[in-house]
């Protein structure tokens, strides 16, 4: 009995998720179909999601016509970069307002809460008076630098709230057994905090893979463009461009964005099991 | 123990940073004898190719680099000043020189071309361009509406010559999910030429707004019969794609619409504004002149002096006018193009240098720049919101004047 | 003595961090004060100077009856979108952490995708492709059903909904991720195949689930919180983009300022208006810090 209830719920589940997965999708269906759409506009009477003259021109267009490959080089450059100094620098940051209660710890989580707040619509200036000087404007390094900074308290604090829910004792145990305090956070917080790393990795990966604002301002020439900063110059406005091109590079400057998070799901776990530590 | 490892981490992190990733240095001055002169531009393809070709002509002494700068505007206000990122000339419509020059950023083009030259080019184009008795811009061509219809749903018979013909038609046509006549109806850069056929305008020489003037207010009162029977919605995409399919019989659009329209199999008419009854005067929409600009961090220096004079002058002739009217489907500004064969044969451009005589140049004074929002928020409240007229333009006049108060 | 070197050496673990939110965080906020303070206009670009606060004293006016209904609405847009998110994100996440559930990786993933875009291309797709009254799917979808078209993005509820809708749709999965990560990190005896049990799921949620990610969640959720707050782009690009507006007159306080101060090009007055608009916003925070402060008393 206790069984088929338990078959109609997962039916019942798998139907809700599907009709989930649906509305997320419309819009990107939508931006789908136009882009396999042989007329050239983002509208239409008599909209079908199967386009009725089919092509893969836009795609083609896209790949071949635009220096997609030296973008998408730039965008990896970029994001690989950001992603690993934002662990790099915001572990032993998130780890010892963590641990360790010092002085002024407090104020620095307060703080850090507080600046986001600040409405950073005039900060494009501010920036560039920042990294002109240092000879970072048209540069990748300037770029990170931003991408990083602006990441950086998001990185933190959520680090910090993973590591919160690890129990001491597991560490205080792993030292009892003789492991070095380097040796207990790499092999037992991290492992424990896996899913916090991941969440802040893809958090930044995101942000850097899809960041236009910053990078069509301070970059110029189409060689130094990053994905996103190619695809807004794709875009179609009133003036010039196409809708299907651009739908067409839209989905692909997000594909690897999903693939990679699907690659990543199976991680997602933490090394806590059912009932192994009490919280 | 923690912190002997908190502390060597972070030691190793401080460094890392700064020692990742540099990008290799830009290419260094190889050839010693030549000029490299760096043009910003948001340009089409087609656009910049033949500007391109055309100053590849002045090599080896002096190079070209067209560079595609999206976001070129607010840049440039960046960057201006700063003879490291600034470029040295940039391309771009004549609407924002007056900004520009305000900020001190921009050298007059006279430094470089003498007068006689200039004197080729159409009136209208250089009085675009001046900005306090000083011309900042090499008008290279420009842009402006045109009346468009379907041929196949309005006669040759009933193109309207006045706007009343117009309403008749629309009355007459309109329904059923189609519609006589379309446009952008609450956007200001389409419904200026309703408030110029009626003599009233935006704002002033003066930069004063001229929102709720007896002019404008009939202009948009007028123009309120027509938008009702235009549909709700009234941007770009909209407007252009009911014309598209065949279900509205005329606009009024830009040349860049018209490559797509007769793409869509349209055959497209283009006829002149229709004239308004009461004033006598055709609907005059903006025109925008699209141009060179040379930045005074650029022209101060000595060593790029000659070169951008001779890339300027390079651009005084009817070559590059003929090329951008193949390119753009834009009209030449110098003068001389009028009388080839190329540009004569083309029907587009000719109708919009028969345009420059009543169109009206954008304003390029910096007042301007807070209108569009203003303006456009007026004509929602007109068009949309059903807000008495005059009630909806005092309110947009006094927002102008607060907002143009608060500029300085 | 072991108290010192403990706060040093902390301090030191967290200086690059902290040196590189000063560079890329700290400094807009020092330099817009600064800019606050100057004459900075198109007129005074690159040679401007101090005047003081007659900024601020400008400032005042664009603080009028219009910016109080902008901060209403900012107020409740605020407030119904986290409950949404919340609520929705809590739900979905659980439901996707049944075991038996086979294909939720699959669900995840695609869950993920309007995340995966960048925003502006979204929104653009949801006006253009969905709201449009003439070609948009709802009306075709409506008119399937032989019922009358809507103009979505013309009144001012239906324009608030759709904005609604499109930001849950923007936000709900980095809410779904946070909440599925925190799930991940807590004792699974809280919630592991609970929901199929049935009755009991809800009261467990509530005792036990919630309290114990809400620590590891709360990062992101004031994160989002202020991010919401500071909406722009959704409530613009959908309704009051200059040339394409839709008739809806809905405005955040961002949205408002822009309109009322951002186009002057007045740098200095500008940032008078955002910093003005931060010290509210920190108070807002440390007033309501305080109130939490006084009930655990």
């Amino acid at each position: 009995m206790r069984k088929i209830w338990e078959r109609i719920g997962l039916i019942f589940l798998n139907l809700f998720f599907i009709a989930a997965c649906f509305i997320a999708l419309v819009p990107i269906l939508y931006a789908f179909s136009v882009s396999l759409n042989a007329e050239g506009s983002i509208l239409g009477s008599d909209f079908s999601f199967i386009p009725r003259q089919l092509t893969l021109e836009n795609y083609r267009a896209v790949i071949m016509d635009q220096p997609v490959l030296l973008w998408l080089g730039n965008t990896l450059i970029l994001a690989v970069v950001s992603v690993f100094i934002s662990l790099l620098i915001s572990v032993p940051a998130a780890y010892s307002l963590s641990r360790f209660r010092f002085k002024g710890r407090k104020q620095v989580l307060r703080f850090l809460v507080l600046l986001h707040s600040f409405p950073a619509i005039l900060s494009m200036f501010a920036l560039y008076k920042l990294l002109s000087p240092l000879g970072l404007i048209n540069s990748k390094l300037g770029l990170i630098l931003i991408y990083i900074g602006t990441m950086a308290i998001f990185g933190v604090l959520n680090l910090k709230g993973y590591f919160d829910s690890v129990p001491v004792e597991i560490e205080e145990a792993a030292a009892i057994d003789g492991a070095g305090a380097l040796q207990t956070v790499l092999r037992i917080l991290l492992p424990l905090a896996k899913p916090a790393l991941i969440v802040t990795a893809l958090m930044v990966l995101i942000f850097v893979w899809n960041e236009y604002i910053y990078a069509i301002t301070f970059l110029t020439g189409a060689q130094n463009y990053t994905l996103a900063a190619g695809l807004y110059s794709l875009q179609a406005t009133e003036m010039r461009g196409s809708w299907p091109l651009f739908a067409a590079a839209a989905i692909l400057v997000s594909l690897p964005i999903l693939i990679i998070f699907f690659l990543t799901q199976k991680h997602m776990r933490s090394g806590l099991t059912a009932g192994g530590v009490k919280g | 123990m923690k912190r002997i490892f908190a502390l060597t981490l972070s030691a190793l992190l401080l460094c890392t940073p700064f020692s990742a990733c540099v990008k290799p240095a830009e290419e260094g001055g190889s050839a010693a004898q030549s000029v490299t002169l760096t043009i910003w531009h948001d340009k089409e393809d087609a656009v910049a190719a033949a500007l391109q070709s055309e100053l590849d002509k002045l090599q080896p002494e002096i190079r070209v680099v067209l560079e595609k700068k999206n976001g070129l505007t607010e840049a440039l206000k960046m960057v201006g000043n700063d003879p490291k990122a600034a470029p040295d000339l940039y391309f771009f419509a004549h609407d924002k020189l007056g900004v520009y020059a305000e900020m001190g950023i921009l050298t007059p083009i006279t430094e470089f071309v003498d007068a006689d030259t200039l004197a080729q080019f159409l009136p209208m184009t250089l009085s675009a361009a001046t900005y306090k008795g000083e011309l900042y811009q090499l008008p290279i061509y420009f842009e402006t509406l045109l009346f468009m219809y379907n041929r196949a749903n309005m006669r040759e018979d009933q193109v309207p010559a006045t706007t009343e013909q117009l309403y008749a038609y629309m009355e007459e046509v309109t329904g059923g999910g189609h519609y006589g006549f379309l446009e952008q109806h609450s956007n200001a850069y389409y419904s200026a030429g309703w408030i110029h056929g009626f003599g009233g305008e935006l704002i002033n020489a003066d930069g004063v707004p001229q929102l709720n003037t007896e002019q404008t207010i009939r202009a948009l009162e007028y123009h309120l019969r027509f938008a009702r029977l235009m549909t709700g919605e009234s941007e770009y995409a909209t407007v252009n794609t009911l014309f598209k399919e065949g279900r509205a019989a005329a606009t009024i659009g830009g040349p860049w619409l018209i490559p797509t329209v007769r793409e869509a199999g349209i055959d497209l008419g283009l006829a002149p504004m229709p004239i308004v009854d009461e004033t006598g005067l055709p609907l005059a929409p903006y025109s925008g002149v699209q141009g060179l600009h040379v930045l005074k961090v650029a022209a101060e220096n000595p060593a790029k002096h000659e070169a951008i004079k001779a890339v300027l002058h390079q651009l005084c002739n009817t070559d590059i006018g003929v090329a951008m009217a193949a390119a753009s489907g834009c009209a030449p500004a110098f003068a001389a193009c009028y009388e080839l064969d190329e540009v004569k044969n083309d029907e587009m451009v000719m109708m919009m240098h028969a345009l420059a005589q009543s169109a009206v140049p954008m304003p390029n004074i910096p007042e301007m720049d807070v209108m569009w929002n203003v303006v456009g928020n007026m004509l929602v409240d007109i068009n949309m919101r059903k807000v008495n007229v005059r009630e909806a333009a005092d309110k947009a006049q006094k927002q102008a004047e607060n907002l143009i108060a608060a500029m300085k | 003595m072991k108290g010192k070197r403990r706060t040093l050496s902390a301090w030191f673990s967290q200086a690059p961090v902290l040196l590189i939110i000063a560079l890329i965080v700290v400094f807009p906020i020092g330099y817009t004060a600064y800019i606050s303070l100057t004459n900075m206009n198109v007129y005074h670009w690159f040679d401007f100077q101090i005047i003081g606060l007659g900024n601020y004293l400008k400032a005042l006016a664009v603080f009028d009856s219009g910016f109080l209904g902008a901060l209403l609405i900012t107020l409740l847009w605020t407030a119904v979108n986290m409950v949404l998110q919340l609520v929705i994100a809590f739900i979905m996440a659980s439901l996707l952490n049944i075991q038996k559930l086979k294909a939720r990786r699959v669900y995840k993933t695609v869950l993920m995708f309007p995340w995966a875009m960048p925003g502006y291309v979204s929104i653009l797709l949801w006006k253009n492709g969905i709201f449009n009254s003439s070609f948009g799917l709802l009306n075709q979808w409506l008119e399937k059903l032989h019922l009358a078209p809507m103009r979505w993005l013309a009144g001012d509820v239906s324009a608030f909904i759709a904005c609604l809708v499109v930001n849950l749709w923007l936000a709900l999965p980095f809410m779904i991720m946070i909440m599925d990560g925190a799930l991940q990190s807590v004792d699974k005896s809280y919630y592991e195949n609970a929901i199929l049990d049935g009755a009991g799921w809800f009261t467990r949620s509530v005792r036990l689930t919630i309290p114990a990610i809400r620590p590891i969640i709360a990062p992101a959720v004031v994160i989002t919180l202020f991010t919401t707050f500071k909406q722009f782009d959704v409530i613009y690009l959908l309704t009051q983009q200059v040339g394409a507006k839709t008739g809806a007159n809905i405005h955040t306080v961002l949205t408002y300022a822009y309109e009322n101060a951002f186009v002057t090009n007045n740098y200095g007055y500008s940032s008078a208006i955002s910093m003005i608009i931060f010290f509210f916003l920190i108070a807002f925070v440390t007033l309501s810090n305080l109130k939490r402060k006084e009930k655990k008393a």
